[in-house]
């Protein structure tokens, strides 16, 4: 049997020689897409493999690539941390790489394929070596690797200008963040005098208190930017819809993850039990994340950019699960820290599957359609029934519902909230089930957006030319999807054989196992591990759900026997010549939502009618209708004004004369002299 | 040669007040051609008092880079940029920013923060021995650096500014001679070369700024501004 290490680093190879493949076939567009794609799949298991093995393992093992310099060794360590999010990737990659072999084949001779394959394979491979770098310097370089090649895929359309523009608010954002991890990490580093991972273990707590603040913070923005954490969010929605969207799907999915990797890393590895503050500045980010997150996706009618703000509420979620970690850590519960913390994990994996899927069924719309915008959409059931089962698998998924997995995530916060209530003190107490609450709504108000984002794209009659040429998508897409979709059912159907997984990270980060107790009734229900909490089978809802249908399909099936189906025309209110523009639309589905939060929306509408006898009668009707974007125009445009006021009166200073230049130095140097000698 | 380190130490500190007094005028002084010689003597104290010290130091390799600093710096450096002058007609006449009187005043407060670091150094604890001869020269040193940086900023012509460099150099040479003694010979022998790299990379750079600007006063270089 191959040792872990041989099957990663080969993984690692067959990514690099896809990335090759695509470069050297680019004037062989169908060439370098099927070698590209493959050697990605092939690569994704390869890591599957060596990341699935290493969990079960335990061990952290740690080697080196020989990627680094002398100085800087690029160490790599496959611990049950590391292995878990690359497992996370190598699942989704899988997927999305089959789908690729499909869905790129629509831009052969329009674009650049080999690029695209390029950098698809690159971002694979940088993403990798992000989960499992073992010291400061080869994860930034592997996270500013990470950056760059999102932002060529991101701006991979570059000809249009949203693109070009998504890229580089992308590319600035990023590195501000970056800028961040690097004061922190060599923060760290100055006081372990190396940088290795393994020496920063616990050493965040034994900083003086003030520095352990600064610390976390920085890392939480740092990282919180590359998440998508409100109000750091706004890139997110502008960036994940004009990639391709094989990429969308791996930027939603997992790239953001790297943010939350990071998180966990600092979070439960880097620091011990971390003030009662930290936990609670991470709880209230992410119920903020999550409600705002949620909010924003109601209002929005391209397809993309709705599942784009859900990502902000899905890591909103995910903070709420490890913000009730540290809470719960610093208050030394360490049974509910580990609960909270599978769930914040166990969300983050669900997270990356039905969103892979739903950004893949979203592409494969836009295929069949050549729109993101839902409301040119419209009776794709018919036209794409496969595409639109799995989607609904998807929003099933997201909208955490049973039997699949996003409920059994949703479910583990939610009882981990709620036993924080019972067993906590003081103010923090109310914290718990007012952030509980908000999670309720949360997932309420996802509901209902998905119902818009399924019903109105896939169900009634085509609202364009476009929706009703539609054809379903090829089988390869189709197979990406499935695989997807197989995950959303299997990780919430067989919840309790995959929180196991988790024990080797809870030990390592808490020296706790608590697989057994949040199994219950021999392994056929999950239990909150609290002895309050309750419990839930979703193996049983998805049993009882498949009797029940099959007795009512028996019922129906048995009464409409010889019965005789009659079509007629929908009742028109009396004015006959119905047609698709009468139907329900998407802005008139979350029109009472934008009534209800017109405080935060402060929307704007504009009708004007044209007519010609008496505006009764008008002849053609002009609506339009937005919301105001708070955070750009509160917080981002005063800040990008200040910093430009700002520049041009630095450029005072840059009076073009040498003389003065030589003076600023001189002047800088004597300055630090002399308070080097204070010193 | 008397090898009484009270007496190298003594020889020593007076070559360096010498070296700083020429430092200071040239930084008051007003023709080129005077400024050249100045940084001629200059260099060639510079190269004795490495040799007093390697003499009391016994170490053979100071003397080579004496001898190298000698050739290099008071003779080799002065007679090209003395050619440089005739070649181009320059003006023998500087015409500081600051003036003479307010230049000097600025030299000594220079010296005084020169003093001020070096005296963060000191450590009498330790005592006197032979391999601390010369200790005291280090804020020599350090007031040299800074005089040579202000003289830089002092002159308008891109000529009298290599000079400043080259004396500013000169502080440097001293400051590692007086700390550490064993600077390698490979090091001093690539830093006398940078010089006589610089100093030809500057010359051309002169001609070509002349011929531009049809001038070599630098301040004219205020529209290359973004």
């Amino acid at each position: 049997m191959p040792s872990v290490e041989a099957l990663f680093s080969v993984g690692l190879a067959v990514y690099l020689a896809g990335a090759v493949a695509g470069l050297a076939a680019w004037r062989r567009p169908a060439a370098a897409r099927v070698a590209g794609f493959a050697l990605a799949l092939a690569g994704t298991l390869l890591q599957g493999a060596a990341s699935a093995m290493a969990l079960v393992q335990g061990a952290g093992a740690t080697w080196t690539l020989p990627l680094g310099t002398a100085l800087f060794p690029w160490t790599v360590r496959l611990d049950p941390l590391s292995a878990y999010f690359n497992l996370a990737l190598a699942f989704l990659a899988c997927a999305v790489s089959v789908y690729s072999f499909g869905y790129v084949r629509h831009m052969e001779g329009k674009k650049n394929v080999g690029t695209l394959v390029f950098f698809y394979n690159l971002l694979l491979l940088s993403l990798s070596l992000v989960f499992t770098a073992a010291n400061a310097f080869s994860f930034l370089v592997a996270w500013e690797v990470m950056a760059l090649v999102a932002y060529c895929l991101v701006s991979f359309e570059h000809e249009k200008a949203e693109a070009r523009r998504a890229g580089v608010v992308f590319l600035v954002m990023s590195h501000a963040g970056t800028g961040l991890l690097l004061v922190a990490f060599l923060v760290l580093a100055t006081t372990a005098r190396s940088l290795d991972f393994a020496r920063f273990h616990l050493l965040g707590s034994q900083l003086p208190l003030l520095d352990q603040g600064a610390v976390f913070l920085l890392f939480f923005l740092g990282f919180g930017v590359k998440a998508g954490i409100v109000p750091l969010h706004i890139w997110l929605p502008d960036a994940h819809p004009v990639a391709p969207s094989n990429v969308s799907a791996l930027m939603s999915g997992i790239v953001i993850k790297t943010g939350i990797y990071g998180m966990a890393r600092v979070f439960f590895d880097f620091f011990g039990p971390p003030p009662l503050w930290a936990g609670t500045v991470v709880l209230s980010i992410g119920v903020a994340s999550a409600l705002l997150g949620v909010l924003y996706a109601l209002m929005e009618h391209d397809l993309k950019r709705l599942l784009a703000y859900h990502s902000i509420e899905n890591i909103g979620i995910i903070l709420m699960g490890f913000g009730a970690a540290l809470v719960f850590r610093a208050l030394g519960h360490g049974n509910l820290a580990a609960v909270a913390l599978v769930a914040g994990l166990y969300h983050t994996f669900n997270h990356a599957t039905f969103k892979g899927l739903l950004f893949l069924g979203a592409g494969s719309v836009l295929h069949g359609t050549g729109t993101r915008n839902m409301e040119h959409m419209g009776g794709l059931i018919r036209r794409m029934p496969a595409t639109a089962l799995f989607f609904l698998v998807g929003s099933v998924a997201i909208s955490g519902l049973p039997p699949l997995n996003g409920f059994v995530s949703e479910w583990l916060t939610y009882q981990a909230l709620l036993a924080g209530f019972g067993s906590t003190e003081s103010l923090t107490r109310m914290m718990f089930p007012i952030s509980g609450a908000l999670l309720a709504l949360t997932a309420a108000l996802a509901a209902a957006c998905f119902v818009k984002a399924f019903g109105i794209p896939f169900l009634a009659l085509p609202r364009s030319e476009a929706a009703a040429a539609a054809k379903e998508s090829p089988v390869s897409m189709q197979i990406g999807m499935g695989i997807l979709a197989a995950g959303c059912v299997a990780l919430g159907v067989g919840a309790t054989w995959f929180v196991r997984l988790f024990d080797p990270i809870t030990s390592q980060a808490l020296g706790l196992r608590v697989s057994s107790s949040l199994v219950a009734a021999n392994g056929l229900a999950m239990a909150a591990g609290t002895g309050r909490g309750g419990t839930v089978s979703t193996a049983g809802i998805a049993v009882l759900g498949l009797a029940l249908g099959g007795i009512a399909a028996i019922l129906v099936m048995l009464r409409s026997r010889g019965a005789r189906r009659v079509s007629g025309p929908t009742w028109d209110c009396g004015l006959p010549g119905l047609t698709a523009d009468n139907q329900y639309t998407a802005t008139a589905f979350s029109k009472p939502l934008r009534m209800i939060f017109s405080a935060l929306y402060r929307p704007r509408r504009e009708i004007q009618a044209e007519y010609e006898v008496s505006p009764y009668y008008p002849t053609a009707i002009r609506f339009e209708s937005d919301i105001e974007p708070t955070f750009e125009k509160r917080f981002y445009d005063p800040l990008q004004r200040s910093i430009l006021e700002l520049a041009r009166r630095m450029r005072g200073i840059q009076a073009g004369s040498i003389h003065a230049y030589l003076a600023y130095i001189f002047v800088t140097l004597i300055l630090l002299l002399l308070f080097g000698v204070r010193g | 040669m008397p090898q009484d380190p009270q007496f190298g130490d003594k020889l020593v500190t007076l070559m360096a007040a010498l070296v700083l007094v020429l430092q200071i005028a040239m930084a008051g002084q007003r023709w080129i051609v005077t400024n050249i010689r100045i940084f001629a003597v200059q260099s060639f104290l510079l190269a004795a008092i490495a040799a007093v010290i390697a003499g009391f130091n016994h170490a053979p390799h100071i003397f080579i880079a004496a001898g190298l600093t000698l050739i290099v710096k008071a003779i080799l450096v002065p007679i090209w940029l003395e050619r440089l002058v005739e070649r181009f007609q320059i003006r023998r006449e500087i015409r500081p920013i600051v003036n003479a009187p307010l230049s000097i005043l600025i030299c000594g407060g220079l010296t005084l923060v020169g003093y001020v670091v070096a005296e963060s150094f000191h450590r009498p604890e330790e005592g006197f021995n032979p391999a601390a001869l010369g200790h005291n020269i280090l804020a020599v040193a350090i007031s040299l650096f800074l005089i040579g940086f202000f003289t830089i900023i002092n002159r308008r012509k891109a000529l009298a500014q290599v000079l400043a460099l080259l004396s500013l150099e000169n502080g440097l040479f001293l400051a590692a001679i007086s700390l550490t003694y064993g600077m390698p010979l490979i090091v001093e022998i690539g830093v006398l070369f940078d010089v006589l790299v610089a100093v030809m990379v500057l010359g051309i750079l002169v001609y070509r700024i002349r011929e531009s600007f049809e001038s070599m006063d630098v301040s004219r270089l205020r529209r290359l501004r973004g």
